[in-house]
């Protein structure tokens, strides 16, 4: 459906008319704070809409203007889209600045629990109704809300200066007293054991905290503790241009840099209209697709090692600097690219280069069979993932699990296929999703093994690819310095599923506010609602199958 | 028929007067007493300890960002940190040396600080990437430590964003170098 006939359906199924932001990019509804539940109940519910995800909630915050009288408001903006229909609608709902509050969706959509949390702790925002409403990425007595445009810093954190001269000027440090930590949830133990795992855990995937409640080696509650990373990405957007952004993708998931790359870059492309010259749309797919199979690699390295087997795990980082050496042809760089540009590509791919990566790909495709005989059949390993923690598809489209967790589970999405950017139009390839191969759809081994046949078809992609790059220009020949103010929302399909990208610009040189939606996110809480009953153990596993990285999470 | 002979060693380690000790493995057979044999080691118990050490650098697997996937492809075939006798340990009880592979931010500065003081004395710290060295791209950010020299002492500073293996390979060897300079047996001795 088109914006249009969803703003009828709306207006008709509700009885009432709500006022239309549509001069920007991706048209808004904006709903009153006090129908907001019943707008998105409906939404969700009535047949012929059916948006059953949750993209993002996104909190803007809008000061008053210097000399006006009017107080600032803060804008709350759902992006909702259905995998029934394949539509998609924003929603606004504007509150005042001074006390901020609306109720909470988390019972129509279960991720805005997360979501709802974080936009509590950036901008302190109240959702009412909420069940546990506490800071997600910062500490607990961290003061102040950072996203508002006219929030200060602390001078300093826990004795720790926060800025770099001060940091300098001061004595090496030579005692090093750490706090105390005590369990941390507020019932008594019982019966049952209270752990911490982590944030320093082996297994899990950098710097992750769970709070985890086992009755002996039964897990009966685990509570991911996020934020240990979290680098305040979408506020140093707001601070540099929106070029100077790119390197600062690299790092929200730095296994599939290319991805977030190019998600920024097209929102940039829709924000500034410029068009993208054919040969560097190819150029892009391939250096993408390269760093999906390198970031598959890893997760289908890293799982085996997770449960126990630790050669699989060094074959893979075997192809890896391959691809690493590419890479370095391609952009210069082995893990943290910044090869997109704002209209193009920094540099052309060039034959030898272009050789090289099909010569390695007719050695890498039979490698994959190897690799099957060695763990995917493997008993052992698949004894451990086959039917444990099965996520079936309603609970993967209610908390908006994203890429291959999405499609293990049943579901038939991929942004590349139902919403085709860049020449994925063009490519044939197949979508995976989960059969379950050896237990039940949506178990740990379909996750698994989703990734491993995804790579078949990056693989495929490539030297698609590869066979129609036509010769010409890699960059647009202008870009304007300056957007028109607009909001728009692009979306690329990482290894991890869909990248989003919503940038809001003021008409001036850099983001007003920038806000990137990641798989991981969502994947990882996910996690307390799919362990229970989980032994202590499959817990790493099914971390491991997720696929979950820290910076993605946190941002 | 010749006797069978057994080496023995003799005079293990003597201490010298200015602190130092030598140690000597005077091979001497039995069948002819107080003759040396031709094989003779000598060294400083101090160079002993040291090349002990410096060839056994057990680092923590502590990756927190990007920096860490580094870390890891070091470990992995091509650069191969093994060599070294590097070898990664899951637990801060069994390592020497803390790798801080990544973005500190204020939410996790505590723990590197309790990871740092769960380390075995002597411990040494290698800061692996700008941000580690200094906050690197996200110095100005509200929630990252400008530097985790704020929080723990540091050895070893590692530029690069994230540094090469390469550079972490060498890393690890100017730390062997600075382990080799170091005094024991005066400590103990007192
Ligand atoms: S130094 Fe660069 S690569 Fe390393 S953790 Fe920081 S941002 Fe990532």
């Amino acid at each position: 459906m088109e914006f249009r006939d969803i703003q009828e359906r709306v207006h008709t199924g509700l009885g009432g008319s709500f006022e239309v932001q549509d001069e920007i990019h991706d048209p808004a509804i904006i709903v009153p704070k006090e129908q907001l539940r019943a707008v998105c109940g409906f939404l969700r519910d009535d047949e012929s809409l059916r948006m059953g995800t949750l993209r993002i909630i996104t909190g803007i915050d809008r000061p008053a203007k210097k000399d006006s009288t009017e107080s600032g408001s803060i804008e709350v903006v759902y992006h909702l889209c259905s995998y029934v229909h394949g539509h998609t609608v924003v929603i606004k709902t504007l509150l005042d600045r001074e006390a901020p509050k609306v109720d909470s969706v988390q019972d129509i959509w279960p991720t805005a629990n997360w979501h709802e949390r974080e936009t509590y702790d950036l901008l302190g925002v109240e959702f009412e109704g909420h069940p546990d409403l506490r800071r997600i990425m910062l500490p607990k007595d961290w003061v102040g809300h950072p996203l508002r445009k006219d929030y200060e810093p602390p001078k300093e954190y826990h004795g720790i200066p926060t800025t770099r001269e001060a940091v300098l000027q001061a004595p090496r440090v030579e005692k090093v007293s750490p706090a105390q930590h005590e369990p941390k949830s507020d019932e008594p133990p019982e019966r049952f054991i209270q752990l911490n795992m982590g944030p320093h855990h082996p297994a899990t995937h950098g710097v992750l905290n769970f709070l985890l409640e086992t009755d002996g080696e039964i897990l009966r509650r685990v509570k991911p503790d996020v934020g240990y990373l979290h680098r305040g990405m979408e506020k140093l957007a707001e601070r540099i241009s929106y070029p100077g952004t790119m390197p600062f993708t690299d790092r929200i998931d730095y296994l599939g840099a290319m991805f977030t790359n190019h998600g920024w870059a097209m929102a940039c492309e829709k924000l500034f209209g410029v068009e993208v010259p054919r040969r560097a749309d190819f150029c892009r797919v391939i250096a993408s697709e390269l760093n999906r199979l390198a970031s598959h690699l890893i997760a289908t390295g890293c799982l085996p090692m997770e449960v126990g087997a630790f050669t699989p795990f060094i074959h893979w980082l075997r192809e890896r600097e391959i691809i690493n050496d590419i890479m370095e042809m391609i952009c210069g760089a082995r893990l943290t690219y910044n090869y997109m540009r704002i209209g193009g590509v920094s540099r052309d791919i060039d034959q030898a280069t272009i050789d090289k990566i099909l010569g390695w790909l007719d050695n890498f495709e039979p490698t994959i069979d190897e690799f099957n005989r060695l763990i995917s059949g493997n008993e052992i390993f698949v004894k451990r993932l086959a039917n444990m923690a099965v996520i079936p598809a309603e609970v993967a489209v209610g908390y908006s699990l994203l890429g291959p967790n999405l499609r293990a589970s049943g579901v038939d999405w991929d942004v590349r296929k139902n919403e085709p950017y860049s020449v994925y139009g063009e490519l044939e390839f197949d979508v995976v999703t989960g059969q379950g191969w050896r237990g039940s759809i949506g178990d740990s081994y379909d996750r698994y093994f989703c990734r491993i046949l995804e790579m078949k078809e990056s693989v495929k992609i490539i030297r698609q690819a590869c066979d129609l790059m036509p010769e010409g220009p890699i960059i647009a020949p202008k870009v304007p310095k300056k957007p028109a103010a607009n909001e728009v929302y692009a979306r690329t399909e990482g290894p991890r599923g869909e990248a989003g990208f919503y940038v809001v610009s003021d008409g001036s040189d850099k983001p007003y506010r920038a806000r990137y939606r990641m798989g991981s996110f969502t994947a990882m809480s996910v996690i307390e609602a799919v362990t229970p009953g989980l032994m202590l153990a499959d817990l790493v596993a099914l971390i491991g199958s997720l696929d979950t990285i820290a910076p993605e999470v946190d941002r | 028929m010749t006797e069978r002979t057994f080496p023995v060693v003799k005079d293990a380690a003597v201490a010298k007067d200015d602190g130092s000790a030598v140690l000597g493995a005077t091979l001497t057979s039995c069948s002819q007493p107080g003759e040396p044999s031709p094989l003779v080691l000598t060294t400083k118990l101090d160079n002993l300890i040291n090349w002990f050490r410096g060839n056994s650098i057990w680092y923590l697997l502590f990756a927190t960002a990007c920096c860490g996937i580094e870390l890891m492809q070091t470990g992995g075939p091509r650069t191969d940190l093994d060599r070294f006798g590097a070898v990664f340990r899951a637990s801060p009880r069994q390592s020497d040396l803390l790798i801080v592979a990544g973005t500190i931010t204020y939410k996790m500065a505590d723990r590197v600080r309790l990871l740092y003081s769960q380390l075995a004395e002597p411990k040494y710290v290698l800061a692996m990437g700008s941000c580690a060295n200094c906050g690197g791209l996200f110095q100005g950010s509200y929630s990252v430590v400008p530097g985790v020299d704020s929080i723990v002492p540091v050895d070893i500073y590692l530029p690069g964003c994230p540094p090469r293996p390469e550079a972490l390979n060498e890393a690890i060897l100017r730390l062997q170098d600075k382990m080799r300079g170091e005094r024991w047996f005066h400590r103990i001795k007192g």
